[in-house]
């Protein structure tokens, strides 16, 4: 086994000698981000800053294409020319957090002057061969081969439906801080490599399908992104089941939640109807389509890499033993019409902040901020509402506001040790999201402020006339930059 | 290596140095009337709730009080198969056997039936709750030798403390600096020749060191008294949540004067001892005539202790006065006490056998803290959440006992229901099913196909009815399963479950 592994570097560094110079010089740029995330546990203010460097390929006109990953929550993007420390700041063009990518432009126009960037390759299969290319710290160019191991479709870091991904055979040696790399076959760009693990020498990798719907979608300079289907469902080889629900003797799957708002439930879709086809590709027991390239797949991909935003889509399902057809327009309300967003890089967390309590709303950000056991560690109202969110809130609009915390002033007494409650009332009044509770207290001059929680205690009441004085000293006690941000 | 032997030795000297003096009756006190008892229990699988669970022994202490009565933890002789008990004065090993189990204290009282055994006892006495700072020793069988052993500790603390037997209970516990190790559980812990706690629970964790606690006497008065009538009853509990009321605009907003004095009742569990009486924003200003301070505490004997403490020492059926201030009035309420029983759930279980029902190779079990801890590590989020909430949302009002598909037993006929194990069962053939008892009628309701739907956005199981009886046989036989079911509930009870989601009361 060693043997072999010695074998495949000795082959990499063949690789290197041959390098081609102008391929590379015209082709690859050192991205260096420096990233900043929001506090969520202290909405006020960020975290330690760090550093990221990764490799961004440079496309033909000049822009050039990262993974998302590497400039999440950045507060300055920089282009870096290999081989010299020729720098240019460069901002973010388009960016989706779901598919991992991003499109950077340098603010200096000329600085890729020269640089011929690299073209979109075809689909690769698996089997087929390619490369992974890194930069040396001298600009030189490192070329690993690379096999492609499979294709279909898999969970990408922020995405929760699952997108097309390579597995790539790769022996990677540690270069920058990220494993944001190209993947190229015959000099063309075929992937962008997001994950390497180094005991495997296995990664993955966006395969050009994604790149290519989202470079299309950003070049009109507003980028809508991957549609989704808003569907929850379940295999139905079960002969049993499939009685049950009246299914065709063959294919479909069971649609066991359809969100009204998906693609989906305004076509007309509803839970218990068996999809047997979309776009006239027809559907198995287990949720694949036949992808003329790649073969079964799942049909994840058939939903979201093909279509764009806006386009049509047909849906032959069974209902009831009937068949029946059902038109509609992908689109992706589903997944950003909701009170509890799941993703939330780059914005600043909302809060509010009176007389020492702080409302905040609920987001996956701040679950997340609880580290990987979040599920458990997070107050669990906190994790109900956003898990069942499906179950709980189907209105967009009503926002789960919380106090996440209480800042001890003269008038929290007693108060202090309540955090993760969800906020039902205002005096009476039911309150959907942090400005309305905002502008509701700003306009009570005089008298009790009662908020009304889901839980224990039930209710808090803070006096409208001590609010003034108070929160101005809160906000220098606890050197608050601001008491809000709605 | 050098402090430790210092240490070890330290412990030898102490009870050498106060061998002089009253030290002396109390050992030898000791030595007559501490008992090793040595238990074979069987502990329930739930994961394969139809066997009759695995053996273990372990070792633990007891002491002899007035009646021939041995009294010790209920943790030592749970699920006791076997009991034997021995004498330092008697090295014979004479069969005892359990009377009496109070999980909730984790107290228990055995008998040996042969008289011979009671020779040269001499019927230890009970005391009061020990001083704070004042020195107790603990007298045990702790792992390292067989022998009588003595350890001696400060009192630290008087506090409610979580009595990690039950999984759920609270009660009064004092905390002193001896540590308390596997072996010392049910032994005596003693001051001026008199018996003031029960050692039985050390510290889990890396936290802390040299820290055990014991039962005081008030808990274990209050077992002798509650045996008395030949069966032990459960604790008794208020069922209300509270909130301190010390808040200047919140004692405004209720409109209490800034005395210092009274509640907020933030939550009152429906079927609890004060359902139907006390009501959510109700300030509770006094209770058996004892002034509640904003801190929710009372002064019991010049002592501070929360409230809940005047309901623990009551019984079932006992009544307790409220003062309580509701619409700016003062009332004066009584409620009558009973046991919370719509929280029996979180109660570890330790003697009834596990319950399930059976069905073509579906394990169908009630939501328990014992099932629980098995799970726990696979639960999905849904199941974790009906556990967590069950209480605090009052879920039990509506489905007193979750029913789980806790797993599928591989078999030809139910391939395709494998991933399905673990999700919380919402009704059966069209039956809601709110307890373990609905499964089996359920069951035999609708055509020819069994239709099982679940919280969520899960599947169905569907399974066709006559092929479940087909192969009922052949999954007992591979699995090696006596029964199909276990339903009885014993003498548990449950909550009543006297609301359904429409809120229209049944």
């Amino acid at each position: 086994m060693k043997h072999f592994g010695i074998i495949f570097v000795f082959l990499a560094m063949a690789g290197l000698l041959c390098a081609e110079e102008d391929i590379s010089r015209g082709s690859l740029v050192r991205v260096r981000a420096s990233i900043q995330p929001y506090d969520q546990f202290r909405p006020w203010q960020k975290k330690s800053p760090f550093g990221l460097n990764g490799t961004g390929v440079v496309l033909p006109g000049g822009k050039v294409l990262a993974t998302a990953a590497l400039v999440a929550n950045r507060t300055e993007v920089g282009l870096e020319k290999p081989g010299s420390a020729e720098k240019c700041a460069a901002e973010v063009v388009a960016i989706d957090y779901e598919a991992n990518l991003a499109l950077l432009q340098p603010v200096d126009r000329n600085f890729l002057k020269g640089f011929s960037g690299l073209a979109l390759g075809p689909a690769l299969r698996a089997g087929d061969k390619g490369e992974v290319w890194q930069l040396e710290r001298n600009g030189e160019m490192l070329r690993n081969q690379a096999e492609i191991l499979s294709t279909g479709v898999g969970r990408y870091p922020s995405d929760e439906a699952g997108f097309l991904v390579y597995g790539v055979r790769v022996s990677l040696p540690k270069r920058d801080d990220s494993y944001t790399l190209p993947l190229l076959k015959d000099g063309q760009l075929v992937g962008m490599m997001m994950g390497y693990d180094r005991d495997s020498q296995e990664g993955s990798a966006i395969p050009v399908p994604m790149i290519e719907h989202f470079l299309k979608d950003a070049a009109d300079g507003k980028y809508e992104g991957f549609p989704v289907l808003g569907v929850s469902w379940s295999p139905l080889r079960d002969p049993n089941l499939r009685e049950e629900v009246q299914a065709p003797k063959s294919g479909g799957f069971l649609l066991t939640r359809v969100n009204p708002r998906g693609t989906a439930g305004r076509a007309g879709l509803r839970e218990g109807d068996v999809l047997i086809s979309v776009d006239g590709f027809k559907l198995d027991e287990d949720g694949n389509y036949r992808d003329p390239l790649y073969g079964p797949t799942a049909v994840g991909n058939l939903i979201r890499t093909r279509p764009t935003v806006g386009s049509p889509a047909k849906f032959r399902i069974s209902r009831g033993g009937k068949e029946m057809e059902l038109t509609g327009t992908y689109d992706r309300r589903a997944r950003d019409e909701v009170a509890i967003p799941t993703l939330q890089f780059d914005q600043a967390p909302k809060y509010f902040v009176v007389g020492g309590l702080v409302f905040q709303e609920l987001t996956g950000a701040y679950l997340q901020e609880w580290g990987n056991k979040w599920s458990e560690r997070a107050p669990q109202r906190l994790v109900e509402y956003f898990t069942f969110q499906q179950d709980k809130r189907p209105d967009p609009e009503k926002k789960v506001i919380f106090l996440s915390q209480v800042l001890p002033s003269p008038i929290t007494l007693g108060y202090q040790q309540l955090s993760g409650l969800v906020l039902v009332k205002l005096n009476g009044k039911e309150i959907h999201d942090l400005a309305e509770l905002a502008k509701c207290i700003d306009e009570t001059k005089t008298g009790d402020l009662v908020f009304e929680f889901r839980d224990e205690p039930g209710k808090l009441v803070l006096r409208a006339e001590d609010l003034p004085a108070v929160s101005e000293k809160i906000g220098q006690a606890y050197g608050l930059p601001a008491l809000r941000r709605l | 290596m050098v402090s430790q032997f210092f240490q070890l030795g330290l412990l030898f000297l102490l009870p050498l140095l106060s061998g002089c003096g009253k030290g002396d009756w109390q050992l030898s006190a000791a030595r007559k009337n501490v008992v090793m008892i040595e238990v074979t229990s069987q502990t329930w699988d739930y994961r394969l709730p139809w066997n009759p669970g695995t053996v273990s022994s372990a070792r633990g202490a007891g002491f002899v009080i007035d009646r021939k009565r041995i009294v010790t933890n209920a943790h030592v002789v749970s699920g006791a198969r076997n009991l034997t008990v021995q004498r330092e004065a008697d090295p014979r090993k004479y069969p005892a056997r359990v009377i009496f189990v109070a999980h909730d204290c984790d107290l228990a009282m055995i008998e040996v039936e042969d008289s011979e055994f009671y020779k040269g006892t001499t019927d230890l006495q009970f005391g009061e709750i020990p001083n704070l700072e004042s020195v107790v020793s603990v007298y045990g069988f702790p792992i390292g030798g067989d022998r009588l052993t003595v350890t001696r500790g400060v009192v630290s603390r008087i506090d409610y403390n979580s009595y990690t037997h039950s999984g759920r209970e609270s009660h009064l516990a004092i905390q002193i600096d001896a540590p308390i190790n596997p072996g010392n559980s049910g032994g005596p812990v003693m001051q001026d020749n008199r018996v003031v706690g029960v050692a039985f629970q050390g510290f889990r964790g890396d936290v802390a060191q040299n820290v055990g606690y014991m039962i005081p006497t008030p808990v274990i008065r209050r077992f002798l008294q509650d045996v008395e009538d030949g069966a032990y009853d459960h604790y008794v509990d208020i069922a209300i949540r509270w909130m301190p009321l010390e808040n200047p605009a919140m004692r405004n907003y209720y409109q209490r004067p800034n005395d210092g004095l009274g509640v907020v009742i933030t939550d009152v569990y429906s079927e609890g001892s004060s359902d139907g009486v006390l009501e959510k924003g109700d300030v509770l200003l006094a209770i058996d005539g004892y002034p509640i301070e904003s801190d929710g505490s009372v002064r019991l004997d010049g002592q501070p202790v929360q409230l809940e403490e005047i309901v623990e020492r009551k019984f079932a059926g006992d009544t307790v006065g409220l003062e309580v201030w509701r619409n700016q009035k003062m009332e004066k309420k009584t409620i009558t006490l009973r046991p919370a029983e719509m929280f029996s759930m979180y109660e570890s279980l330790y003697e009834e056998p596990p319950r399930y029902v059976l069905y073509g190779g579906l394990v169908f079990q009630p939501l328990t803290a014992n099932l629980m801890a098995v799970m726990i590590s696979s639960a999905d989020l849904r199941l974790r959440q009906t556990y967590t909430l069950f209480g605090q949302d009052q879920l039990y009002r509506e489905t007193p006992e979750p029913v789980i598909l806790s797993s599928v037993l591989p078999d030809r006929s139910n391939v395709y229901l494998t991933g399905l194990a673990g999700q919380v069962v919402r009704e059966i053939n069209g039956k809601k099913i709110r307890t373990l008892a609905d499964v089996m009628p359920a069951l035999e309701l609708g055509g020819e196909r069994t239709v099982i739907r679940f919280e969520g956005d899960q599947r169905p199981a569907v399974l066709k009815k006559r092929e479940v009886d087909q192969v009922m046989p052949r999954i007992m036989t591979l699995y090696g399963i006596s029964q199909p079911h276990r339903t009885e509930l014993g003498g548990r009870r449950l909550a009543k479950g006297s609301w359904n989601r429409d809120g229209v009361a049944k």
